[in-house]
Parts: C-alpha cells; structure tokens; sequence
C-alpha cells in the first residue's frame, strides 16, 4: 500500500496501518539505535520508545521524509538513554587481567556457532567501526550513522537532528576525519579485503 | 602539499556527497590537481565513507508493532450511549410523572373518601353513613374500640381525626348523636389517614375506593417498568458487545 496513505490513516488512529509502517522502518530505526547506542537490548528499547512516541506525535508529521522524522524520534530516544547512561554509568561485564585491564574479546562472549570466513570479516569491520563510532561525541556519531550507515542525505539527516545543514556538513566532515585516524588504527587487524582497500587509497 | 585545514575537510566532505555548488566545486577541483595533500585526503575521506557503507545491517532482533494497549488506545465509546441517556432521561420523567401521578391519585382518592363520608354526616340521612351505622346501633360499647383504634397512626390521620370529629358532631343534632355515635366518620378519617401510608400500590390495589381505571394504570405500570429496564440492560450490552468486537477486528491484539 501507499505510504502516505497509510500515514494518513494512522494519523486517524488506525493503529494497523501505523504497523504497517513499523514493519516497514524497523529495521533502520534499530541499525540507527544500535550503532549510537552500541547495545542491542538499549537499541531495542530506544525503537520501541520512538515508535511509541512517533504514533502519539503522528499528527505533528507534515510531510516530507516520513523515513527522516522516524530517524528523528529515534535519535532523540538515543540521545535520551546516552544522558540516562551518563547519569548511572554501568560497569561493563568483561572479565580483568591480573593487571586490572580489561580482557579483549573474551571467549565467553565469542559465537560458539561456528562462522564462515566472511561472516568472521563482517564481525571484524563492525567491532572496528563501533568502536571507532564509540569514540565520537553523540552528535557527530548521530550525523555520521545516519549519512554514512543508514545513507540519508543531508537534507533528511538535517531533519532526523533537528539542526541546520551547515551545522550537519561540518559535523560530518569532523567525524568522518576522527573516524579515519581510528580506522587505520585497526587496519593490521582488519580482513585483508578492507586492508588492501585501506592501504590502496594510502 | 599542504595538510588539509578543517574547512578544506568540510569542502572535501561535502564534494564527496555532491553537495557543493557548482562553482564552489570547480575551484575545490582545480586545487585538488594542484595539491597532493587534499587528493590524499580526499580519497581518505572516500575510503572511509566507503568503509561506513559496508558495515553490516542488522535485522531487528523482534517486531515493535503496537498494541492497543500500549498505544493507550481504548475501545470508542459505544455509538448507542447517547441514545441509553436519552432514554435513561425519559424514564426518569417518566418516572417523576407516574410517582407524580401516583399521588395525586391518592390524594384525590383520599378527599373522595372524605367527602363521601362528612357530606352524609351533614345531611344525616347519606347512604354511605347509614350502612355502618345500622350494625352498631345496637351496640354502643363497640365504638370504644374504634375510637381508640387511632393511637398508633400517623399525623396525617390524627388530623384528619381532629378535623373531621368536630364537624360531625357540631352537625349532627345531639339527639342524633346519643343514639347514633360519630363512628362512620371516625372510620373513613382512618381509612383516608391509610391512605397516606405507604405501599399505596398495594393499598390500590386491594382497596375498594380506588376507582377502577387508577387501579388499572397502576397494574399496567407494574408491567412497564420492569420491561424498560430489561430493553435497556439488553441494549446497553448489545452496544457494548458490538462496538467491542468492530474495535478488535479493527486493532486486533500483539
């Protein structure tokens, strides 16, 4: 069905034409979600609290990229649980040495499925990436996963943060930089497919 | 070549996304044949914008479709409701109206009564009058008892006794009276005072100077009512039931 049929019935109220759209966008809402907030159960929570948001706040949409005002309720319900998490910071469960650092990867969390190659290279680029994503202030991270990750473009990304496109142009700029310096950081560590490419464009 | 400063970044950012005018992106291009150091950094930039687009999307791990429930939506009021308050209002006068007609009624009942019973006593030859009296000629003592009998009504009755004692006797000669005691009229006060007391339905339905026609509308209101009140219950639930289902077949649950 269309959509902007379907968003006009559920600005009425017709909750099975708004799921319809929740199907639709799940899954960008929680790639979004999870790379800003890099946690699945965080990620899922912060979908269905903008989803929850988006259905009450339906009449405010006036058009426009429905995918960009979704991003938007997501974004700020990450924004909200980044302050949250700020609040009462957690202590992560991985496992020290004996010199009080922090153990990589431990094997209690390691996939006991056994993976193909490429499926190993898939986990390698986006621990690399999420880590490097993990570095960034919130706002640089929001624009970045948006315009790089889920492919908005300015204008959308300009809607999804609520801010001007000079500021979402300069913002991107600064985050792609830092987000290169940590990548080549990782490139001895990466497939040889990405470090080739990596090394290619040196 | 020169190291690219943060506003060559953002020019370079943003000529990677075509989003430069096009003058502003002819003068970037010139300068980036000329220096080495933006080509670099440039191409960094695309690699790294490049390497971004491939991280691999994850698949929601569940639906986050909303229930009713937790979009806070109730079931619509039932259409059938302001049509229950309307009829809910006119039961009601149609109560205040047949309680109203109901005292009247007595009422009017009661002064036939007394008129009745004090018109023959002024005359001293009414029907009504000389039917009780003729058991109780011959028998004055019985009278006591009827006098006494009053104790225990209400005011209404003692002043229907007061006012009605009086006339009869100032009435009626007193030689009449000595032989003839005042007691018809004391038994039609009490029996008007009767009338005052509740249940009167059940007291129009038994006794016998209730006309017939009241006592008629009386019985078929016994009929109405309960009626009513079952075609309401039964409507109120229909409505409910109907309007419950439509709402679920339009947000059906999970």
């Amino acid at each position: 069905m269309d959509e902007s049929v379907l968003i006009l019935d559920a600005q009425h109220g017709d909750l099975q034409a708004f799921n319809t759209l929740v199907l639709a966008y799940q899954d960008v809402l929680f790639n979004t979600a999870l790379r800003i907030l890099n946690d699945e159960d965080q990620a899922a929570d912060a979908v269905q609290d903008a989803f929850l948001s988006a259905f009450r706040a339906l009449t405010s949409y006036r058009g426009g990229s429905f995918r960009a005002w979704l991003l938007r309720t997501v974004t700020n319900a990450c924004y909200d649980e980044l302050r949250r998490k700020k609040r009462r910071p957690t202590t992560p469960l991985e496992p020290e040495t004996a010199d009080g650092e922090d153990v990589e990867s431990p094997h209690w969390l390691a996939d006991t499925h056994a993976s193909p190659e490429e499926s190993l290279d898939q986990a390698e680029l986006e621990h690399a990436v999420q880590h490097c994503l993990e570095n960034l202030p919130a706002d640089f991270r929001a624009v970045v996963v948006l315009a790089d990750i889920q492919g908005l473009d300015y204008s959308e990304v300009a809607i999804a943060v609520h801010k001007p496109l000079g500021t979402i142009k300069s913002r991107l700029a600064r985050a792609r930089s830092r987000l290169r310096a940590c990548l080549q950081s990782y490139r001895e560590l990466l497939p040889a497919a990405f470090r080739l490419e990596e090394e290619r464009s040196l | 070549m020169t190291t690219p400063s943060r506003r060559d970044l953002e020019q370079l950012s943003a000529y990677l996304d075509g989003q430069l005018t096009q003058s502003s992106q002819a003068r970037l291009e010139i300068r980036i044949k000329s220096d080495p150091g933006l080509a670099s950094a440039l191409e960094q930039l695309r690699q790294t914008r490049a390497f971004l687009q491939r991280t691999p999307h994850r698949r929601a791990p569940r639906n986050f479709t909303l229930t009713p429930g937790m979009a806070g939506i109730r079931p619509p009021v039932p259409r059938l409701v302001p049509v229950l308050s309307w009829a809910s209002a006119v039961a009601m006068l149609f109560f205040i109206f047949t309680l109203g007609a109901g005292l009247v009624g007595q009422l009017s009942v009661g002064r036939t009564a007394s008129m009745h019973a004090a018109v023959p006593m002024g005359s001293g030859a009414g029907p009504l009058a000389a039917a009780p009296m003729a058991p109780s000629r011959g028998n004055p003592a019985t009278v006591v008892p009827v006098v006494a009998a009053p104790a225990p009504l209400a005011p209404a009755a003692t002043e229907a006794l007061a006012t009605s004692v009086p006339l009869a006797a100032s009435s009626n000669p007193p030689a009449a009276n000595q032989s003839v005691p005042p007691t018809p009229t004391l038994e039609t006060s009490i029996k008007s005072a009767e009338q005052a007391t509740p249940p009167a339905v059940s007291w129009l339905a038994q006794s016998p100077a209730v006309p017939k026609s009241l006592k008629r509308q009386v019985d078929y209101w016994l009929y109405i009512w309960p009626g009513m009140g079952v075609i309401l219950g039964a409507s109120a639930i229909a409505a409910y039931g109907l309007n419950k289902r439509a709402f679920q077949r339009k947000n059906p649950p999970g």
